[in-house]
């Protein structure tokens, strides 16, 4: 007897089908799987025949072999379990042969039949949809992960017998009894959402660094704050994104996917609502940073995808480990090829750094830093140039005053500075209707001169800023790209004289 | 005479043999040419063991006709004390080089001479100070000594060729390395419009050690001693005290209190140094004696504004003159200027103005956040 049931897996952050195809013959009882197994899924043999026996449906004594196609792809995960134990319960005939027809089953078993919590659900059930399956069984923590892709029913198990018993049902609606289909509103979670704790009203004075931090939100500018240890610089990192404009519903789908495949949705989460916020220590690894390992997986900068990657005392990163981010940097993705697969993984996120200003922490004060000129020489060029290019921003923050800490002066609240970068996105988006970017940190230099234009008199102003502090030419970029945001931000169709002089001053400066 | 001369300056080029050395040998065997053909066995007479050993490895290193040979392909001439031209100055301080080697000119014994000196990582104070100074004495027609290092050195002997005036060099390396490297432009107009000299042989990398014997030469060229910033424990001040020793005039720039880059030149006021007021104060206590140019320009002027500076500051817009008077040389966050100035001014259009300040190069933006007037107000 011979069945095939449908399931899926992952490769990067996409889906594919896979059929597992079980078939049982006389022959001395044997249960043997093949079909480029990983150790997860070889493992399944044991965990399948012990399910289904504490169910109460012994395995037969008869030759079982089990076949995961596409044969040449290679299977990860335990979420195959429930396909081939329904797969088994079909060749024994506990229910129609039509009655698994296009529903895709996924699920870890227990030894007591219970169904478990898997990875990449979203990506499956979405590949599924797009490939025309109508329906989508899987353990109950994932039915709301699922629940959020349109046009297929998801329903959520908790035991083996559980979805027999769907099976063995002829009628719709006894179906839907037994296992009523989720349903989830994305937009709805992503409206009631609960705003973050951590609001810019907390933080007083250091009105330079949350201006640069406004502006970063509002054109996606990478940030960089220097300053000394105690001003606030993760304080600010922590409330950016509180600022940035709530996530939508496809760039939720998307961050969902990559936390889904990572398997760090919590049990009976539908959606990330809130905008990642990574913050590695800095003795982080490459392959961590970036992703990798022998199966590849998503690394910190795919899992703050549409959100903020905070390395705090960036020099002291591994030079290496700073290095590889820069070409996830410029193409917002990162490719990884290992022995086991290349995969691609989406990285668009906004760099924020902090660091000192020099060894000792107090420059420019000079009367407390004793750091030589060639020290500090050293110490920034510990964070290496192609980065340092990537930074649109850079800022400073003082150490706090006394009487800022105990003064009553009201600060604004990070939903005033998000009004207002929602409404410099705005801009943007429709600005960029027709192209392919989304921010101004986005232009290239050969578009430059479309999306920021001049007038005579801010031509002028930018010769000078050019001459006078001796920009090159992708610094010269990076302030007609900030102006642009500046600009945006006061709502203003062109680019103006100050809006280029107060651009000019977010650099490294000189030491 | 050259062919002496060859062998003297072989034996000058060998690490560790000073003047002293070179007398006691000299004295024993006065002809140089014999005193190398010679060989070991006069050397072990007259030196100690280590010496030998010295003049032995140098000796299989390079013949003295190679040194005499990479010298002049070097446009390097040696000068010793015996020539008619060392520099008179040097050979009246206590132990005298016995030699240099030089590129370019050595100073006028006629003119008055002064050596600026001061830190490496000055501020934008020291660098206006410098500058000023060193522009008063390029057009005064002064010599300057420094060792053209970063920092004061530097700036003022750049000044100084700026205005037209000749400068020299000592160097704590051979005469053909450029140290610091960030020197070269620099390096390159002493090379025409004054000197650069060492007492170590062509190819010499500078060492720690070299620097505070190069010290003594830089104020034994000089007439007068000019300290602009020097810390507590500073290199600078070893050049005082050997310019003390020499009989030196030595003038101090003060600081404020609050400076830690002033205390060492606030210190030496305390003990008695010279004032150093402006270039004319000082050039007037100085002068009587030395053929100086003449004219306005001759009187060394003051240092609190140049000429090209008030013109430029009476074009800008009177907000802006505002915010360029509340700046200082010291460098100061953008919330310390706003609470020097009067009215609502806001963070980001402070900002800006700052940085058009920075622009019309009136100011420096010392890093992100804070700003500084230019010192560099050429």
């Amino acid at each position: 007897m011979f069945c095939k049931i449908l399931s899926g897996g992952i490769a990067g952050v996409s889906a594919c089908f896979v059929w597992v195809e079980v078939d049982m013959d006389r022959g001395l009882p044997c249960f043997s799987m093949v079909g480029s197994l990983g150790s997860g899924v070889r493992e399944s043999r044991e965990r399948v025949s012990v399910a289904l026996k504490n169910t109460g449906f012994a395995m037969p004594a008869a030759r079982v072999t089990v076949n995961l196609a596409p044969a040449d792809v290679r299977k990860e995960g335990t979420a195959f379990d429930l396909p081939i134990a329904i797969g088994i319960l079909q060749a024994m005939s506990y229910f129609p042969g039509t009655a698994a027809e296009n529903i895709l089953f996924l699920g870890e078993l227990g030894l007591n039949g219970e169904l478990k919590k898997v990875h990449g659900v979203l990506p499956i059930v979405q590949a599924a949809a797009a490939g025309g399956v109508r329906q989508c069984i899987v353990p109950e923590a994932n039915a709301g992960e699922g629940a959020v892709i349109p046009g297929i029913a998801v329903r959520g198990a908790s035991s083996i017998s559980q979805v027999l018993d769907f099976l063995q049902q002829g009628s719709g609606e006894e179906q839907e009894r037994i296992l009523p289909r989720t349903v989830t509103d994305a937009e709805k979670l992503l409206k009631t959402q609960e705003r973050c704790e951590e609001d810019f009203e907390q933080v007083n004075g250091q009105e330079l660094a949350k201006r640069a931090a406004e502006i970063a939100a509002a054109g996606f500018h990478n940030l960089l704050m220097t300053g000394p240890p105690g001003a606030g610089k993760s304080m600010i990192a922590r409330r950016i994104p509180g600022i940035l404009p709530p996530l939508t519903v496809k760039e939720s789908l998307e961050v969902t996917g990559i936390y889904s495949v990572a398997g760090l949705l919590e049990g009976g989460q539908a959606l990330v609502t809130a905008r990642p916020f990574q913050n590695p220590h800095h003795t982080v690894s490459r392959s961590a940073l970036v992703g990798g390992h022998a199966q590849p997986k998503p690394g910190l900068i795919s899992l703050s995808h549409r959100g903020i990657l905070f390395m705090d005392e960036l020099p002291e990163f591994g030079k290496a480990v700073i290095d590889s981010m820069r070409q996830p940097l410029e193409e917002h993705r990162v490719r990884i090829a290992r022995a086991g697969g290349n995969v691609t993984y989406p990285a668009d996120f906004m760099l924020v750094c902090a660091m000192n200003p020099c060894p000792c922490g107090y420059f420019p004060d000079r009367n407390r830093c004793r750091c030589s000129e060639t020290q500090i020489q050293r110490y920034k060029s510990r964070v290496s140039g192609p980065i340092v290019d990537r930074i649109d921003l850079w800022v400073e923050l003082q150490a706090v005053e006394l009487s800022r800490l105990q003064g009553a002066c009201r600060e604004e609240s990070s939903g005033l500075i998000r009004r207002r970068v929602e409404g410099a996105r705005a801009r943007q988006q429709e600005r960029f209707a027709q192209t392919g970017y989304r921010f101004n940190a986005d232009i290239r230099a050969e578009d430059m001169e479309r999306f920021c234009p001049l007038g005579a008199g801010e031509r002028r102003v930018m010769d000078q800023i050019y001459r006078s502090l001796q920009l090159g030419a992708r610094a010269y970029h990076r302030v007609l790209k900030v102006a642009r945001t500046i600009a945006d931000l006061a709502g203003e169709e062109s680019i103006r004289e100050e809006h280029l002089l107060e651009a000019s001053a977010y650099r490294p400066g000189e030491v | 005479m050259t062919e002496k001369r060859k062998y003297i300056c072989w034996f000058y080029s060998v690490p560790g043999m000073g003047s002293r050395t070179m007398d006691k040998l000299f004295a024993r065997c006065p002809d140089a040419e014999e005193a190398f053909c010679a060989g070991e066995s006069l050397w072990r007479q007259v030196l100690t063991a280590r010496q030998t050993e010295q003049l032995r490895s140098f000796a299989k290193c390079i013949s003295p006709d190679e040194l005499w040979g990479r010298i002049k392909d070097n446009n390097t001439r040696f000068v010793m004390r015996t020539d008619e031209a060392y520099p008179g100055r040097l050979r009246n301080i206590p132990d005298p080089p016995y030699a240099l080697f030089v590129k370019g000119e050595l100073p006028v014994q006629g003119r008055l001479s002064v050596a600026v000196v001061g830190a490496r990582d000055c501020s934008e104070y020291g660098r206006y100070v410098a500058e000023g100074i060193g522009r008063a004495m390029g057009e005064c027609g002064v010599q300057v000594i420094s060792g053209m290092a970063r920092g004061i050195d530097g700036i003022s002997q750049n000044a100084v060729l700026e205005a037209g005036g000749r400068s020299f060099g000592v160097l704590g390396c051979g005469v053909d390395v450029c140290y610091p490297s960030s020197n070269r432009p620099l390096y390159e107009k002493l090379c025409e419009q004054g000197g650069v000299l060492s007492t170590h042989p062509p190819g010499t990398e500078p060492r720690p050690q070299h620097f505070p014997p190069r010290n003594r030469i830089v104020s034994g060229l000089a007439d007068a001693l000019i300290v602009v910033e020097a810390r507590e424990k500073s290199g600078t001040l070893i050049t005082v005290d050997m310019a003390l020793e020499q009989g030196k005039e030595v003038y101090v720039v003060p600081g404020r209190v609050t400076d830690r880059l002033s205390d060492g030149c606030n210190r030496l006021i305390k003990q008695g140094a010279g004032v150093f007021l402006s270039p004319e104060d000082f050039l007037r206590e100085l002068r009587e004696g030395w053929q100086c140019g003449r004219g306005k320009a001759a009187q060394g002027g003051s240092l609190t504004a140049p000429e090209g500076l008030s013109g430029r500051l009476a074009q800008l817009a009177p907000e802006y003159r505002k915010v360029y008077e509340a700046l200082d040389f010291a460098p100061l966050s953008v919330e310390q200027i706003r609470r020097r100035l009067e009215g609502e001014y806001s963070g980001p259009g402070l900002l800006a103005m700052l940085m058009s300040l920075c622009v019309e190069r009136l100011a420096v933006q010392k890093s992100p956040g804070h700003f500084c007037l230019s010192g560099d107000v050429q």
